[in-house]
């Protein structure tokens, strides 16, 4: 799944440490996610994008093709 | 509490536990040894809560789920593959006069992984119910 949390990031300023905080989440994990090695759960998926106040599917491109 | 400092306080835990251990070892009395652990693991546990920093996320907990499981299979069947090893050996020839101690062990393991598999059976059937099913 591909995503633009790098793009959301870079707009709002904020650090992988920094969103880490924010989600309750390690900065290893939004790495992971960043580089596609790592799917978030929904709920997760959900905080990042109230975070960056816009909808899930702004920000993680869902592709069934790669599924 | 940082998480880095967490981490030097289970070393540390860790270091006093095989201290002990030696301890124990020296005045050949187990208690020690035993009452360090269950201490160790209580002084982690409160440790753990005093973490400021996220130490354990979703893709963490997946990774342990995953890794968990892996260990269960390999062992498993590594431990019954042994446990047929030593039983066949055992047997041999003298499979009326079944004696030798490495058989009874092989039967014993068999035993323990029997048990392995109704213990992993009553928790999966448990969060089946937790989890819906």
């Amino acid at each position: 799944m591909k995503n633009k949390i790098k793009v959301y990031r870079a707009m709002h300023d904020m650090s992988q440490e920094t969103l880490a905080n924010e989600v309750g989440v390690t900065r290893q994990t939004i790495f992971a996610i960043e580089h596609g090695k790592y799917d978030p759960s929904l709920i997760l998926a959900a905080k990042i994008a109230v975070l960056f106040k816009v909808r899930i599917d702004d920000v993680f491109l869902f592709d069934t093709l790669e599924e | 509490m940082k998480r880095n400092y967490f981490y030097l306080c289970v070393a540390a835990v860790a270091f006093i536990e095989v201290a002990l251990f030696w301890v124990s070892v020296d005045i050949v009395d187990p208690l020690p040894s035993v009452i360090a652990i269950i201490l160790g693991i209580i002084a982690i546990y409160l440790a753990r809560m005093h973490v400021d920093e996220v130490i354990d996320d979703e893709r963490t907990r997946k990774i342990t789920e995953i890794t968990a499981l892996r260990t269960l299979q390999i062992t498993w069947v590594g431990l019954f593959l042994f446990a047929l090893w030593i039983i066949i050996d055992a047997l041999g020839e003298e499979f009326r006069h079944f004696n030798r101690p490495t058989g009874i062990l092989g039967f014993r393991l068999l035993v323990v992984l029997c048990g392995i598999i109704v213990v992993y059976v009553l928790l999966s059937q448990y969060y089946n119910k937790k989890y819906g099913a």
